[in-house]
C-alpha cells in the first residue's frame, strides 16, 4: 500500500506525531458517511416501492361488525366495484394475507377470528381511467354499509414527504462530513509545513519545484486517509449487517432492513478511495497555496 | 555570471540590511566576502542563493534578471548554485549517499546516473567509506564535505559557502579551501563569506568587504577590480 502512494522520503512525514490520530478521525467520518449511504440508498429503495405499490391502488374497507355476515358483505362490494367502469380488479383479501399486513402490529400468531378486524378489498383502477373517487365511495357506502373506500394517497404522501426529508438529512450529513474531514485535513498538513519548513527551505534551494514537495504531502495525507477509511467501512457493514438481522429476527418490525441495491454497495465501496481522492485534492491545494507565500 | 545594481534588501517592513550593493562578478572568478558580524554578509549570500529577493536595484545570474522571477522559474536557476551552508543543513535521516543524491534526484535524473556520480564524487571529497553513514554519525568536517558534494553534484555554474572552515580545525579547512579551488579551476565560480583573515591572505583572492550593508575595499588583501568587473 505504501507503494501504491508513494513514500516521503525527504520529509518523513511518517514519523509527525501530530497526524497519529489522523487515520481514527478518518475511520469515525467513513463509519457515519457509510450509515447515511445506507440509509440514503434504502430510503430511496422504499420510496420507490411504496409508489409503485400505491399507484393506482385502492383499498375498500369493511368495518368489523359481530352482527352481521361480513362475507356477504364483502361479496356485494366485490359484485359492485367489478360492474363499476375504469376498475380492473376488485379482490377480496384472503385472512392469511390480511394477517400478513397486520403482522407488524399484533404478531404473527394472532387469531384473526377472534379480532375485530375489518375485512378488506383490493381495487386496481386501470391507468387511463377517470374514475370519480367521491361519487364510487358514496355509491360503495349506500350499498353495503359499513364500507368505505380508501385511496392511501394522503398516508403516501405523508410517508414520501418523511422518507425525503430522512433522505435530505443523511445528504446533509454527508456534506458536513466532507467538511469536517477536510478541515482536519487542513490543520494537519498546515502543522505538517511548519514543522517541516526547514527541510522544505533546503528542497527549495537545492531546485526543488513546490509540486515536488506537495506530492510527498499528499501522497502521504491519501494513504493516511484510505487505511483510516477502511476499518470505518468495515465497521458500519458490520453494524449494517447486526441492523439486519435484529429487524429480521423481530416477529413484527415497521422498520424496512437497510437494503443498499448495486449503486449503494457500489457508493459504499467507492468511499475509501473518494476520501483518499478528496484528501489528496486537500492537501495539494493547501501546500501548494502556502508554498506560493514562500521565496 | 552575477551582477548587483543598486541593491537594498529588508526583512519585512524593518530597516534595509544591505544598501546600495553594486558588483560584478565573472564567470570563472573566486571571490571572498568578509566583514564583522552583522555587516549583511549573510544576507547578500541569501539573495545570491535565490532565498530572498532583494527589496531594491536589479540582481542578475547567469544573464536573467531574478529579483523579479516568476516562482515558477525560480527552480531552474537555483539548480546552477550550489550553496554549502555554515551549519550544514543535511537531512539527518538520509544516508550521506542519499542526501548528495538529493539535488539530482530532485532534477529528475535517472537513478544509475545519480548513485555512479554521488559514489564518485564521495570519493573525491574523501568519504568513500563512509557512503551509508548518516550525518550525526558524521564528524563537523565530515558534514562539511557531504554539503559540499551536496552543493557541487549538479555541476554547478556559481558555488556559495558561509563560513565553510568555522566549524574545523585549521587543517581541515585548508584542505577544503584546496577543494573548492579545484572546483573554481573546472569552471565554477566560488564565492565565500568567511571571518577567517588568515584564509583570506593565505589565499590572496579578490575580497568584498561589507561594513553597515555596504560594500567597500577596505580589508581586503587583494585590492578588488573596480568599476563593473568585480566588486565595487
Amino acid at each position: 500500500m505504501i507503494q501504491l502512494f508513494g513514500k516521503s522520503a525527504e520529509l518523513q512525514l511518517e514519523k509527525d506525531v501530530s497526524t497519529r490520530y489522523l487515520p481514527v478521525v478518518i475511520s469515525a467520518m467513513i463509519f457515519l458517511a457509510a450509515l447515511s449511504i445506507g440509509s440514503l440508498f434504502s430510503l430511496s429503495r422504499a420510496i420507490s416501492d411504496w409508489s409503485d405499490t400505491l399507484t393506482g391502488n385502492l383499498t375498500v374497507e369493511i368495518a368489523y361488525d359481530p352482527a352481521v355476515d361480513l362475507d356477504q358483505k364483502v361479496a356485494d362490494a366485490v359484485k359492485l366495484l367489478s360492474e363499476t367502469p375504469g376498475v380492473t380488479t376488485a379482490r377480496a383479501l384472503e385472512k392469511p394475507e390480511t394477517l400478513k399486513l397486520l403482522e407488524p402490529f399484533i404478531g404473527k400468531n394472532a387469531n384473526l377470528d377472534e379480532l375485530p378486524v375489518p375485512r378488506l378489498i383490493e381495487i386496481i383502477i386501470a391507468d387511463d381511467s377517470a374514475v370519480d373517487l367521491a361519487a364510487l365511495n358514496e355509491k360503495l357506502s349506500a350499498s353495503v354499509p359499513g364500507a368505505a373506500l380508501d385511496i392511501h394517497r394522503p398516508w403516501l404522501t405523508k410517508m414520501v414527504t418523511l422518507g425525503r426529508s430522512i433522505q435530505l438529512l443523511a445528504a446533509a450529513i454527508m456534506l458536513l462530513i466532507c467538511i469536517v474531514t477536510v478541515i482536519i485535513v487542513i490543520f494537519a498538513v498546515r502543522t505538517g509545513l511548519i514543522m517541516h519548513s526547514e527541510v522544505i527551505q533546503v528542497l527549495h534551494l537545492i531546485g526543488a519545484r513546490d509540486k515536488y514537495i506537495a506530492e510527498q504531502f499528499q501522497n502521504y495525507f491519501s494513504r493516511l486517509s484510505f487505511l483510516g477509511a477502511l476499518p470505518g467501512l468495515i465497521a458500519a457493514i458490520i453494524v449494517m449487517f447486526i441492523f439486519n438481522f435484529l429487524v429480521g429476527s423481530l416477529e413484527a418490525s415497521m422498520l424496512p432492513p437497510l437494503t443498499l441495491g448495486i449503486e449503494g454497495s457500489i457508493a459504499l465501496l467507492l468511499l475509501p478511495f473518494l476520501i483518499a481522492l478528496l484528501t489528496k485534492y486537500t492537501v495539494r491545494r493547501v501546500v501548494l497555496n502556502s508554498l506560493g507565500r514562500m521565496m | 555570471m552575477v551582477r548587483f545594481e543598486n541593491v537594498g534588501m529588508r526583512y519585512g517592513m524593518g530597516p534595509e540590511v544591505l544598501r546600495d550593493i553594486s558588483f560584478h562578478l565573472r564567470p570563472g572568478s573566486f571571490h571572498f566576502l568578509t566583514g564583522p558580524t552583522g555587516a549583511g554578509k549573510s544576507s547578500l549570500l541569501k539573495l545570491l542563493a535565490l532565498s530572498h529577493r532583494p527589496s531594491r536595484g536589479l540582481v542578475t545570474l547567469f544573464n536573467k534578471e531574478v529579483s523579479t522571477l516568476a516562482r515558477d522559474d525560480l527552480p531552474a536557476v537555483r539548480r546552477k548554485i550550489g550553496v554549502v551552508y555554515q551549519e550544514f543543513r543535511l537531512l539527518d535521516h538520509l544516508s550521506a549517499l542519499d542526501n548528495v543524491a538529493l539535488p539530482l534526484k530532485i532534477a529528475g535524473a535517472k537513478d544509475q546516473r545519480i548513485y555512479q556520480h554521488v559514489a564518485e564524487l564521495l570519493e573525491w571529497v574523501g568519504l568513500g567509506n563512509q557512503v551509508d553513514a548518516k550525518p550525526p554519525t558524521l564528524s563537523g568536517g565530515e558534514k562539511q564535505r557531504v554539503a559540499i558534494a551536496r552543493a557541487v553534484i549538479n555541476r554547478p555554474q556559481l558555488l556559495i559557502a558561509d563560513e565553510p572552515t568555522g566549524s574545523m580545525d585549521a587543517e581541515m579547512g585548508l584542505r577544503l579551501m584546496h577543494l573548492f579551488q579545484e572546483l573554481n579551476k573546472i569552471g565554477t565560480t566560488v564565492v565565500v563569506a568567511t571571518h577567517d583573515l588568515d584564509l583570506i591572505q593565505r589565499f590572496g583572492n579578490p575580497v568584498m568587504y561589507l561594513k553597515d550593508g555596504q560594500l567597500s575595499s577596505r580589508g581586503s588583501t587583494k585590492q578588488p577590480e573596480q568599476s563593473n568587473e568585480t566588486a565595487e
